[in-house]
């Protein structure tokens, strides 16, 4: 500190000067930038429009786009503050390879693309081509997954390749899928505000989308009916809230569709027209009678009987759902389920109706399309053999080519390394450490590969630091392409500023990766920038269900996003939605009523672990937190991991707020988090957030899977809570994101 | 929101559920469906609707409106106040708290969003020693001049919302001023564009009539009185918070700043103030030896005071300022009456040293003004923000506490005589030990939020510097004087209460719990780096 300021002379007036800009108007002058670039929000799926405010080359504020079809000009506390993530202390920097010493070095980049494509290839060529693993995400612009699908599948050669939206979408793929015979969300976010009933299946919109409440909000006569086990932010919103026991939504919905059959609230014409499976569905609900699913659910007939009546005398009721559904071993079947009411009662595509999944990652959607993990790009199938053959034409490849199975989901690749069948895994994007559930077992399966390369925007993070070779990437803010949200809606995304150090967009190491290999010019000819993918993959997409063929850069610059379908020869930007006719993507243009029964959960609470587990989110944190533990505003708001536990609970335990304790299961601990005595919990069940390594909830958490997905069932598994083995600490307690996490 | 909208598929339930064959009804909840609903076709300016499209009249202010039933606690609005402010992540003008009631399933959390309260009758105002507060006379805004501002941080105690927050990087203090100078040009502030929920506005507000009826609108639960300073924001509240809603950060009690120039500053005036008047006294009684020199060190004590409280000061190189608002500031008459304490004192040591006539009528002089400091001094505490210095026992203590240490400077010194001193030493020992366990008992009985947490605090994170600072205290106090009669014991019983002193002072800054509003549950963390 200086003389001058210690005086009292100096109150640094520069620094904290205002000044009048005629965009922002009167605002801190150090945040009025020279130019504003508009882009798409890079975290969550709501897909919110914003500009970058740049200044002598570096960001230095945001603002939302007024304009943007999804959020008219406001965002959330993370959009709010993203440019902070741009000039984060632990953004990479360097290409960084472990050397015999075990530290990580800085090398050159030539030398760093050399040593991947010589590792993988020794790999491939030693325990065959399926021996290398590749571990996406949902945080990349659709032309780099466009362009990573070609580099996986068709360069490297290997079909075990997934991304980290199976640890969160993969339950609706699936279920979209065996329902309606494609991946693709039928609804808008404009449903939202038409639907007279919105029906939310655990979905904490109001922590996780903010944004999407506006939509509510502009729908006064809706009414809300929220299905969760914890009294959410979200639930305290609703007209009708339903406090139903974890995992029992199928029970509930089942019963809802026993009722609405009974009492006739279904449109039989619909059914008769555009559904196969009637009878079998019928036949499979008849024994959830209001009675038993109040067994089931916890819920009283009554709430039963007023939840199927509200929603089947509706004339447009809305379906939505997030992680309560998907993060499940009956994920699929529970969207499943949720298809199949909204069936039966002929609300699909329609404006209010429809069953509608909201996303998770900024892009979760546009590697569903493109990305060539889950589906051949534009949903078509590795089964089919006219995909396939569709595809590689247009490619101008043999169809042999393609594989004719999808490979391993990221679970299984997971468990392919700890048998040794993944020798080599390429991570991107993405920080498995934190995020996959039962740490112990990824922590097994990353000692025992061979090489492990992680690409990411952010080192160290917990995964970076365990990695062979570190590849440093450009994040939002420093590329270029488009990123599709949750309603379908293909956003531009622009660079505002060069990345830091040296640091490349992930599509350029995509490319430079494919030279060394060898398929640059068969795989990308030409290619130099992210519209050279765009341009192919519009003509790859052609004809399918995401139809990106009229759409051009300009054209979405200037409608502030489209919706997909939008073929070649469209005239008119609108809102769409998906199956409007009854027709849907399966052979028989029929959509499927899928039986599906309730279960139990896998891990049931016992004596050694009486509590029920669940997680979930915080409005100020995404996932890992490598972005947002270094943006200073939102750790001051969210500093630390909490465990919430009902008050009885907490007495019986002997136990008071704020105390330090350790979080058990049969699989690990969570060390020394902070206890949330709350009536925001039932009894018997207690919550923690999962962004936080340091308090690292997939310590405990277990590796079950839905069959179908592979998605993990994140939301229940039976813990035991006891005090701290530390010292009680009661303030200022605040982790470092880059601390280790212990094994 | 979407351009196309098509209201025909707008049937509200309500109507339905009356249908003949319906035999439930649903009820909508009051108040929470009152959302802009945007126009077809047209994009809406995030907050435009939420701000007045007029200037207010006379005997009308501006007035922030808070609508608890649509606030869903996403803090945009702390993220968007910090942006527009250029402030680190660790001061937030506006700030969201929470507050938690019922049984599980019928709980209910809400959450607080607030910025300056624009206070009728600001208390941040009233204390200033500097007079860096306005309120605007159009707008009724409550305006903080950095420049003017010398960060003695008086004002940050006096609000009972905590307002005004101490930015150490600048060394003055800062506050919402609701981006008036936005206002002007017809913009919303901050907050309210960022607001996803429109449950920030400003509204303009006839200052007799809320003056009449602010009790029922603008208190809330988790949030301090409004009656300390008449807060002007309308708070709409929920219909159906549960009886039992409260701060979800009721069991988080931290210590407060311990404040140490001021710790040093307080005991070194009244160890001065305390030595002066026992000169006095002794020259009245007739004792003349070594009176200067007893003089001349309790004078550099008192320099060594006012020279510490410039340390608390943000700029400390105009301390001077801090003269202007005698009028009307405890704190500037503090400054004034120990400034004239030690110009005073200066004279009467002068007049003892040289053994100059016209002492005895000096030294009065002297006592009188030192007590008067005194009693400033204590005054300053006396805030209604701060419940547990807020009471008499506070002025007591100062007074105990020059008492107390005055005799021992004096025994130690050797003047006087010491049996007498310390006769006068153990009574004000027990005084000041009587006056602190029952301050103590006055915390524990009470059934305010803030006195209780204070209890809390002595009896189990401060406690035992608490006991220390008795022990210490009892010790050098009562045992020493009783038990060890000479001039060492004397030398030993100054230290051992001094710091005694010192340490019960220490407890006094950081035991206090100031009145606030709720906050979140997890306590809010250090700016990262």
């Amino acid at each position: 500190m200086s003389l001058k300021r210690q005086l009292g002379l100096d109150i640094l007036k520069e620094r904290y000067a205002y000044a009048s800009d005629p965009v922002m108007g009167h605002t801190s002058e150090q945040k009025i930038p020279d130019t504003w670039v508009s882009t798409t929000c890079g975290y969550c799926s709501v897909g919110c429009g914003m500009f970058i405010g740049v200044k002598d080359g570096r960001a230095v504020s945001v603002r939302g786009n007024p304009d943007h079809a999804v959020n008219s000009g406001l965002l959330c506390p993370k959009g709010l503050s993203e440019h902070y993530t741009l000039e984060a202390s632990n953004r990479a920097l360097y290409p960084l390879l472990r050397n015999k010493r075990g530290k990580l070095a800085r090398i050159e980049w030539d030398e760093a693309l050399a040593i991947m494509a010589e590792k993988f290839h020794g790999v491939q060529e030693k325990y065959g081509r399926d021996a290398l693993g590749v571990l996406s995400t949902g945080q990349l612009v659709t032309e780099e997954f466009y362009a990573l699908g070609k580099l996986v599948q068709l360069g490297l050669g290997t079909k075990n390749y997934d991304g980290n939206t199976t640890l969160c979408m993969a339950s609706a793929v699936s279920g979209y899928k065996r329902s309606f015979g494609s991946d693709g969300p039928p609804g808008a976010y404009e449903d939202l505000s038409q639907a007279d009933v919105i029906f939310l299946i655990g979905a904490n919109i109001a922590d996780n989308h903010p944004i999407l409440c506006q939509y509510l909000d502009a729908n006064p006569g809706r009414t809300l009916i929220v299905a969760d086990p914890r009294v959410t932010k979200t639930a305290m919103m609703a007209d009708l809230y339903l406090p139903l026991k974890p995992r029992s939504d199928i029970a509930l919905l089942n019963g809802m569709i026993h009722l609405l059959i009974e009492n006739g609230l279904i449109d039989r014409e619909y059914v008769a027209a555009h559904t196969t499976g009637f009878d079998q569905l019928e036949e499979s609900v008849r024994k959830y009678t209001p009675d038993h699913v109040s067994q089931l659910t916890g819920l009283t007939p009554e709430q039963i009987y007023k939840t199927a009546l509200i929603y089947g005398k509706a004339k447009a009721p809305f379906i939505g759902w997030t992680m309560g559904v998907n993060h499940s071993t009956k994920g699929t079947e529970t969207v499943n389920v949720i298809n199949n009411l909204a069936l039966i009662t002929g609300n699909v595509g329609r404006p209010g109706a429809s069953p509608f999944s909201i996303t998770g990652q900024c892009n979760a959607m546009g590697t569903r399309e493109a990305g060539f993990a889950s589906s051949l790009p534009g949903y078509r199938k590795f089964e089919s053999a006219s995909d396939r053959e569709e595809l590689a034409a247009l490619w101008g490849i043999g169809a042999e080519r393609l594989p004719t199975s999808r490979g391993w989901a990221y679970p299984d690749i997971i468990e392919g390394a700890v048998a040794r069948k993944i020798r080599a895994l390429w991570v991107i994007a993405t920080n498995p450490i934190v995020s996959f559930p039962n740490l112990g077992v990824l922590q097994h399966s990353l000692d025992s590969l061979n090489f492990l390369v992680v690409q990411d925007g952010f080192h160290p993070t917990p995964t970076t630091e365990v990695a062979d070779l570190v590849l440093p990437a450009a994040i939002w803010g420093e590329k270029e392409g488009t990123y599709t949200n949750s309603e379908r809606r293909v956003s531009k995304v622009n660079r505002a500023v060069k990345p830091p150090g040296e640091a490349r967009t992930d599509f350029d190491i995509f490319l430079d990766l494919a030279k060394k290999l060898g398929c640059y010019g068969e795989l990308f000819p030409g290619w130099t920038q992210p519209k050279d993918a765009f341009e192919e993959w519009k003509r790859i997409s052609a004809g399918r269900l995401c139809d990106y063929s009229g759409l051009t850069y300009e054209l979405i610059e200037r409608h502030g996003g489209i919706q997909w379908p939008h073929p070649a020869g469209a005239t008119e930007v609108k809102t769409t939605r998906l199956y409007s006719d009854g027709h849907f993507s399966t052979e028989d243009g029929r959509a499927r009523l899928l039986p599906v029964e309730w279960e139990p959960f896998p891990e049931q609470p016992n004596t050694d672990f009486p509590f029920v587990l669940n997680t979930g989110r915080t409005v100020e944190h995404w996932h890992t937190r490598t972005k947002t533990g270094n943006v200073p505003i939102l750790e001051r708001l969210s500093p630390n991991a909490w465990l919430e536990m009902n008050p009885r609970d907490a007495q019986s335990l002997g136990l008071k707020p704020h105390d330090r304790i350790d979080v058990i299961s049969a699989r690990g601990r969570v060390k020394s988090v902070e206890l949330r005595v709350t009536e925001i919990i039932a009894p018997g069940q207690v919550f923690m957030p999962f962004h936080y390594a340091e308090a690292n909830v997939n310590q405990v958490t277990q590796s079950a899977f839905d069959s179908i997905s592979r998605e993990p069932n994140y939301k229940q598994c039976a813990v035991r809570i006891e005090r701290a083995q530390i010292a009680p600490q009661y303030w200022g307690v605040r982790g470092s994101p880059r601390a280790r996490v212990q094994a | 929101m979407a351009a196309v909208c098509d209201y025909t598929m707008l049937l509200p339930l309500l109507e339905r559920a009356k249908e003949k064959n319906a035999y439930f009804l649903v009820t909508p909840k009051t108040g929470a469906r009152s959302g802009v609903v945007p126009q077809c076709g047209t994009a809406f300016a995030p907050g435009a609707a939420s701000v007045p499209q007029r200037a207010p009249q006379p005997g009308e202010q501006y007035r922030f409106h808070f609508d608890m039933t649509k606030c869903i606690g996403c803090k945009c609005c702390v993220v968007a106040c910090n942006e527009q402010n250029g402030n680190p992540a660790d001061i937030n003008w506006r700030r969201v708290g929470e507050i938690e009631g019922g049984w599980y399933p019928n709980t209910h959390r809400s959450y607080l969003s607030m910025g300056c309260n624009h206070c009728m009758e600001p208390t941040c105002l009233e204390g200033c020693p500097v007079d860096a507060y306005s309120k605007d006379p159009v707008t009724g805004v409550v305006l903080h001049s950095a420049e003017a501002c010398i960060g003695c941080q008086y004002c940050t105690w006096n609000c009972s919302y905590a307002v005004p927050q101490y930015n150490p990087e600048r060394g003055v203090v800062g506050k919402c001023d609701m981006c008036h100078e936005r206002l002007d040009k017809g913009r919303a502030p901050a907050c309210v564009s960022a607001c996803p929920e429109a449950a920030i506005g400003i509204e303009i507000v006839n200052i007799a009539e809320w003056k009449r009826e602010y009790a029922t609108n603008a208190n809330a639960p988790g949030l301090p009185s409004a009656d300390d300073s008449i807060s002007s924001t309308r708070i709409t509240l929920p219909d159906n918070l549960p009886p039992d809603t409260r701060k979800a950060d009721f069991f988080r009690v931290k210590p407060e700043d311990p404040h140490w120039p001021l710790v040093a500053m307080t005991v070194l005036t009244q160890l001065s103030v305390g030595a002066f008047v026992t000169i006095w006294l002794l020259q009245l009684f007739g004792k003349t030896t070594r009176l200067g020199v007893a003089a001349l060190v309790s004078l550099v004590v008192a320099g060594l005071a006012l020279s510490a409280s410039t340390l608390h000061l943000g700029r400390p190189i105009y301390a001077y300022r801090a003269l202007k608002m005698w009028k009307r500031s405890w704190l500037s008459r503090e400054v004034l009456l120990f400034g004239c304490f030690s110009g005073v004192a200066f004279v009467y040591a002068g007049l003892l040293w040289f053994k100059l006539p016209g002492s005895l009528a000096i030294g009065a002089l002297t006592s009188l003004l030192g007590a008067a400091g005194v009693t400033a001094s204590a005054c300053i505490y006396l805030v209604p923000a701060r419940p547990a210095w807020n009471s008499k026992r506070t002025v007591a203590g100062f007074f105990l506490t020059a008492m107390l240490l005055g005799p021992l400077l004096a025994a130690s010194l050797g003047i006087g005589d010491r049996r007498w001193l310390s006769i006068a030493i153990v009574v004000a020992t027990a005084g000041h030990l009587l006056n602190k366990a029952g301050k103590f008992f006055w915390l524990t009985a009470s059934d305010s939020f803030e006195l209780q947490a204070s209890a809390r605090l002595l009896s189990t994170t401060l406690a035992s510097s608490f006991l220390g600072s008795n022990a210490l205290l009892c010790l050098g106090g009562i045992i020493l004087p009783l038990f060890v009669p000479s001039w060492a014991g004397a030398c030993a019983s100054l230290l051992t209460v001094l710091a005694g002193e010192v340490l019960s002072r220490y407890v006094f800054f950081v035991s206090v719990v100031p009145k606030n509003m709720a906050a979140s549950y997890v306590a809010a963390g250090k700016a990262a780096a």
